[in-house]
């Protein structure tokens, strides 16, 4: 395969493409804008299908890695035990034999032109703008750019009013909507962490200007503000860590870095020492034990540091709280930035650092706790809300929790197929959520709309689609990766797995809580929409293609065959991960020196579709069937229910304790410089004043009277000079 | 002719003074026409300059193009060859300066391009006070002669001076008086120091003299107690000028009191006087004290860069806002400069050209606002975006490049200047470590947070939101300055310009790395890592071999081959 690798190289130097066509797309509109206006979806649905054609070009031209061609063909029983779980794994030829041989990983890195230059000599000196693509790339490249066409396509009907004209700022938004996708491709594509620093802060920029693109309303642009700001705490972390790893390592490239990071934590191989020394510039064997030693233990420092990065951008708890507000952002927004990509960014960063994380045990833990808990969490205030939107960004928190989750008890292969499937059925329920309210004029509280299952059947019933993939429905996408991660879980720590399993009752129950009380049911609209109807074809389509991506996209991870018919079903791997093996070699290694991998398990799956079947009954029991029950549930847990409904005041407590004290501080410092520092350099001013209030009389505002004090000066300073020469 | 080139780039935009000043009155609208195009003709001269320095000094950084006529050569009686008392003309560019005077020849088209609607009165003394001061500014830069570099910095003061107190805001005596006196009372105690080093020369050299390239040599023979304290005359006036925390309560007013073009100038070239006198004359000149003061330094602009910020979040009036922002911007420039890395001063140096192109624009958006709207306060305007979405998306898009969103110039400077003073410990440069470590690091990248916090507050207030406009739009004394609601093509231009710049600065700014790195190694860190001691000594005539060396295949990738001197200790 050496000519085919050749060639992919020479396909991968087109990457650039991918970014630069949505961009120029995204240029053109904003040149171009007042010309285009109703057309101005067209730079942005050729620029974005370029950029999915690139992808899948790339894609095409990736040479078949042993392990990935392999397990194409599933698992057979041949291996023992073990082999169910690590069967696209191991089934390389050479590492059969060791367990902790790496993968031969099928990747490009492309340099294109020296951007910053650190001014290093004896480490490296140029920060390139280099791009990366291997598996992982493609498999997070595809996914972006597919659901954004889709999105882009949705929103040349969804930006129009009844009357087919379009919205006020049509340009802007498909402007930016390009400009996010290019961001995004950086994101993806980049090959240090300097540029991923650069693409994780351009797609907060476009999801900033795209909350804010209602910029008149207020909750608008303060929604938009708080995104940015709250990202940039994240970013704050994100970017001591990517200080950091410069400190350690002395280069900020992945390639550089992770292969320095694995041997260092190997160092007493001389074989890894040497490649270390090599890797680092370093002077000898001895500099590069110590700095093996350095590298360890910095690795939990910089892997937390960057998961801050993550916890912002991917809305975990802490700094989960500009996502419900980004809701303020048009639909197709929210589907494409808040729920099927730029939030997934931080799963894709941790996923994609595997050889630091997998170092740092106590990262993972944390990244572990807090995806579990969040994942929790915002599943329980989804309950409990009305907005149609926001109880999907509370779910789509939920959800980026479990990958977390995923990525911290070693499952990164299912984390990524989690954000893969997600990213499917996600977008599709809020493109849904955006039909609803596009036909209702605006409104999508489900208090108001009510039963609207006849008059939009299209949207009623691929939201449904949307809803049973969300809730792990048997045989949909979401019941696959979801599936695949509580087993992980479970195995890892029961305690994990049994609250993610708590978070999939709830996730089925919250989501059909929704689909009931709107869908089906006495119909009932509310006053705003005039002329409720079915949306157009532009919008029907999008739905109807992510659709069947949620029904099918799922059975790219799934086993078929194995001991008994259903045995493969249920064990994580398929060609998904096998695909992802290389990239993400370092969990799989992390998994098996820590001895805890998921055991063959055919209750849990069982149980788990149990539970998505039980919460899916539950809420049919309790809005359909007798809604009294709610409302006295409601009641009767007054306190609590208020607690949950306000969010738990989390916001509340925010704005007091963090904004109101900075701004105090603030203020009192700008008192503090008016007064106090000000107030000092007045009083110093006070000493040449007292003393020309004295000496005023010398002055006689004649300028012979200076041209004779400034005589005096210079005979006093000639003099000094000579006595002490 | 071509010694001559400086010389004509320095004193060119004074050749349009005596056209202004002849005009008649009835046309003295004609005024700014000839300022901008002497400024623009400026521009073309330093474009020229800059090819020729390209050729010559590129991948060295020297001096290149420069002059020296000695002005005043007085001998005593003591029989020595040369002169006894010396002042000279001495001007040349090397990669240091290079940048800053291309952005000085930038910035001063552009803003006198600025003033066409605002400036109704007065217009030929105040185009002409603009082109003194671009000759000022000029001669700072130039300047290779401490004396000189005295007298074109005090210079500066003048013009800036009158161009607030008359062309300036209701405060605007006060404001200038402050300005002044402020400034008057930094450059004199410099005025001292620079004598002391003159006499000090004399008694090593027997030249008192001021030229730059005798008293690099003078270090070693100042004692480490006289370099602190001239030091701290130097720092007395460069730190008011940056200005650094706790100096800065002049800037705020002598800002939100200035017309439009003044501010433009102060924040986006006149502030770089400050750190380009540390960079140029007190750190090099006295590296004993250099060291000493560091994290002292370090520490005060750290201080500065989070105190400034909370202070620019919470004033209403936006102009101050910016302009606190400024002190708070400068504090990170200062911070890489003192962590005496090349990564940290490269960062530094280059701030400075990303601060005045980002900040320089700010101000000019500002005073557009200001030109319709009659009012700076956050109470009386909001939701412009909706009457003037294209000054929107620049002014969006200046505060991205100060909040240094990677793409835009001031990502590259932030980062380096954060990573400079992140590994400022380390001896990646090929330095030995430096006074600094990662810990200032992290406190100061809280800047980045509290930037942000301010910046979109800021944008939020004024762009975002229901439109707010105050009442009385045109009030008569400013009603016939026109204006229509969104900015027309000659500001579009001016801020296209800038945004141009920004842009490419952001993407590619390895031209300018590459042209001050040579420089900063040569003649401000292979001195300051010379420290009089012998041992020291000795060590860094053996680190300056290996740094040549390291040099000529600095920027052929990453070396393999290549061995440092010194490795890293614990």
């Amino acid at each position: 395969m050496i000519a085919s690798a050749d060639n992919f190289l020479d396909v991968a130097w087109w990457s650039w493409l991918i970014v630069l066509l949505p961009l120029s797309a995204a240029g053109l509109i904003g040149l171009l804008g007042r010309v285009l206006r109703g057309a101005s979806h067209w730079p942005s649905i050729l620029g974005v299908a370029g950029a999915l054609a690139v992808s899948i070009w790339l894609f095409l031209a990736l040479p078949a890695s042993p392990a990935g061609s392999a397990a194409g063909h599933g698992a057979p029983a041949a291996h023992a035990a073990q082999a169910d779980h690590d069967a696209p794994i191991t089934h390389d030829a050479q590492s059969a034999g060791r367990m902790d041989a790496p993968v031969s990983v099928p990747a490009a890195g492309i340099s294109y032109f020296d951007w910053i230059l650190t001014g290093a000599v004896t480490t490296q000196a140029v920060i390139e703008a280099r791009l990366l693509i291997d598996p992982l790339t493609i498999v997070m490249l595809l996914t972006v750019t597919s659901v954004s066409l889709l999105v882009v396509i949705y929103s040349r009907d969804y930006m129009r009013d009844h009357h087919g004209h379009p919205e006020r700022g049509y340009e802007r938004f498909f402007a930016f909507l390009a400009l996010f996708v290019a961001s995004m491709c950086i994101l993806v594509l980049a090959g240090n962490f300097v540029l991923l620093y650069m693409g994780w802060e351009l797609v907060g920029l476009c999801s900033y200007l795209l909350i804010g693109f209602y910029y008149p309303r207020p909750s608008a642009s303060d929604a938009a503000k708080k995104a940015f700001i709250v990202n940039r705490i994240g970013d704050f972390g994100f970017g001591l860590g990517v200080l950091s790893i410069y400190l350690v390592f002395g280069r900020l490239d992945y390639e550089g870095v992770f292969a320095a990071a694995q041997a260092a934590f190997n160092a007493g191989d001389p074989q890894a020492l040497a490649t270390l020394q090599d890797l680092l510039y370093l002077p000898s064997l001895q500099a590069a034990a110590a700095k093996a030693a350095e590298i360890q233990s910095w690795t939990t420092a910089i892997c937390l540091l960057l998961f801050a990065g993550a916890v912002g951008k991917s809305a975990q708890i802490p700094l989960y709280v500009w996502l419900p507000d980004a809701m303020e952002g048009p639909t197709p927004v929210s589907a494409l930035i808040h729920a099927a990509t730029m939030v997934t960014a931080g799963v894709y960063m941790v996923a994609r650092c595997g050889p630091l994380f997998t170092h740092s045990p106590l990262a993972l833990q944390v990244v572990a706790a807090i995806g579990c808990a969040t994942a929790l969490f915002s599943a329980t205030i989804a309950v409990t809300q009305f907005d149609m939107k926001r109880i999907l960004a509370y779910s789509t928190i939920s959800q980026l929790g479990y990958m977390f989750l995923g990525l911290g008890v070693y499952a990164a292969g299912s984390a990524i197929f989690h954000l893969y499937t997600h990213a499917f059925f996600k977008a599709l329920l809020f493109l849904a959520a955006g039909s609803v309210m596009h036909a209702m004029n605006g409104v999508i509280d489900i208090r108001l709309c009510r039963g609207l299952r006849k008059i939009l059947p299209i949207t009623a019933w691929t939201f449904v689609i949307g809803g049973l993939a969300l809730a792990g429905f048997p045989l949909l996408s979401g019941f696959w990766s979801k599936d695949e991660i509580v087993v992980a879980a479970m195995a890892f720590n029961p305690v994990l797995g049994w609250l993610a399993m708590l978070t999939a009752l709830l996730t089925a129950f919250y989501t059909f809580r929704m689909i009931f009380i709107a869908f089906f049911g006495a119909e009932r609209t509310p006053p705003e929409a005039e002329h409720p109807a079915e949306s157009g074809r532009w919008m029907t389509f999008p739905l109807v293609l992510l659709a069947v991506g949620a029904v099918f996209a799922g059975y790219l991870g799934v086993t078929f065959g194995g001991a008994h018919p259903f045995a493969g079903l249920f064990t994580p791997g398929g060609r998904f991960q096998a695909f992802l093996a290389g990239p993400l070699d370092s969990y799989r290694l992390a998994l098996e020196a820590s001895g805890r991998h998921a055991e063959h398990s055919t209750v849990l799956p069982y149980l788990a579709a149990g539970l998505s079947i039980v919460g899916i009954l539950a809420a049919w029991f309790v809005y359909l069937r007798k809604p009294a029950i709610a409302e006295a549930a409601a009641r009767s847990s007054g306190p609590v229910y208020r607690l949950v409904y306000r969010k738990y005041y989390v916001d509340e407590v925010y704005d007091l304790l963090v904004v109101g004290v900075a701004w105090l501080l603030g203020l009192f410092l700008y008192f503090f410089d008016r007064y106090v520092i000000d107030g000092l350099v007045f009083t110093a001013t006070l000493v040449p004043r007292t003393v020309g209030f004295f000496t005023r009389r010398a002055q006689l505002g004649a300028l012979q009277g200076y041209a004779l004090f400034m005589v005096g000066l210079s005979v006093l300073v000639v003099l000094a000079v000579l006595l002490t020469a | 002719m071509e010694s001559w080139l400086l010389t004509i780039m320095i004193f060119l935009p004074l050749a349009g003074i005596p056209q202004i000043v002849a005009l008649d009155d009835r046309h003295a609208g004609k005024a700014r026409h000839i300022a901008l195009a002497v400024s623009l003709l400026s521009l073309a001269v330093t474009c020229y300059v800059i090819v020729l320095f390209a050729c010559r000094a590129w991948g060295t950084g020297e001096q290149a193009l420069e002059q020296r006529l000695a002005l005043m050569a007085l001998s005593d009686n003591s029989g020595a060859a040369g002169p006894a008392f010396q002042a000279l003309y001495h001007v040349s560019v090397d990669g240091i300066s290079v940048w800053l005077i291309a952005l000085t020849a930038l910035i001063s088209p552009l803003s006198i391009w600025g003033s066409y609607s605002y400036i109704q009165e007065r217009q030929k003394g105040y185009y002409s006070l603009m082109l003194l001061l671009q000759t000022a500014i000029m001669g700072v830069f130039c300047a290779r002669d401490l004396l000189l570099f005295y007298v074109f910095f005090d210079l500066t003061l003048i013009p800036l001076f009158l161009l607030i107190g008359i062309w300036g805001g209701p405060d605007r005596r006060y404001a200038a008086f402050k300005f002044f006196i402020y400034t008057m009372t930094g450059s004199v105690l410099f005025l001292g120091g620079i004598l002391y080093l003159a006499w000090r020369s004399y008694q090593v050299n027997h030249v008192f003299g001021f030229d730059l390239d005798m008293l690099y040599g003078l270090a070693p023979s100042l004692s480490a107690e006289e370099q602190k304290w001239l030091f701290l005359a130097m720092f007395a006036a460069f730190a008011i000028k940056v200005p650094l925390f706790p100096f800065h309560t002049w800037l705020p007013l002598a800002h939100t009191e200035a017309p439009t073009a003044g501010s433009v100038i102060l924040a986006g070239l006149l502030l770089k006087l400050g750190t380009y006198g540390f960079l140029r004359f007190a750190v090099p000149l006295f590296p004993e004290a250099t060291w000493f003061f560091a994290p002292l330094l370090a520490g005060l602009a750290i201080v500065g860069i989070i105190y400034t910020a909370l202070v620019a979040w919470v004033q209403d009036d936006f102009k101050k806002l910016i302009a606190y922002s400024s002190v708070s911007h400068l504090g990170f420039c200062m911070l890489g400069l003192f962590s005496l890395k090349v990564a940290g001063l490269n960062g530094s140096l280059l701030y400075m050209v990303n601060h005045g192109l980002s900040t320089g624009a700010l101000f000019l958006v500002i005073g557009m606002i200001y030109e319709r709207y009659h009012t700076r306060s956050m109470k009386d305007i909001g939701g412009l975006a909706q009457r003037m979405p294209r000054l929107a998306f620049f002014m969006v898009f200046f505060a991205l490049a100060s909040v240094a969103l990677p793409g835009l110039n001031g990502f590259v400077s932030e980062f380096l200047v954060l990573l400079g003073t992140f590994v400022s410990n380390s001896t990646y440069d090929g330095y030995p470590l430096g006074p600094l470590d990662y810990r200032y690091a992290v406190v100061a990248a809280l800047g980045i947070i509290l930037g942000a916090v301010y910046m979109f507050w800021w944008l939020r207030r004024v762009l975002f939101g229901p439109l707010v406009e105050p009442r009385n739009n045109h009030d008569p004394e400013h009603g016939h300055s026109f204006l229509p609601p969104d900015i027309n093509a000659r500001e579009t231009s001016i801020l296209a310009v800038i945004a141009a710049a920004c842009l490419f600065l952001g993407v590619y700014p390895k031209p300018l790395l590459t042209s001050m790195e040579p420089a900063l190694r040569s003649s401000v860190l292979n001195v300051v890592y010379t420290r009089p001691s012998a041992v020291a000594r000795q060590e860094d005539q053996r680190h300056t071999r290996s740094l040549s060396e390291g040099l000529n295949t600095q920027h052929a990738g990453p070396r393999t081959a290549f061995t440092p001197l010194f490795s890293i200790e614990g």
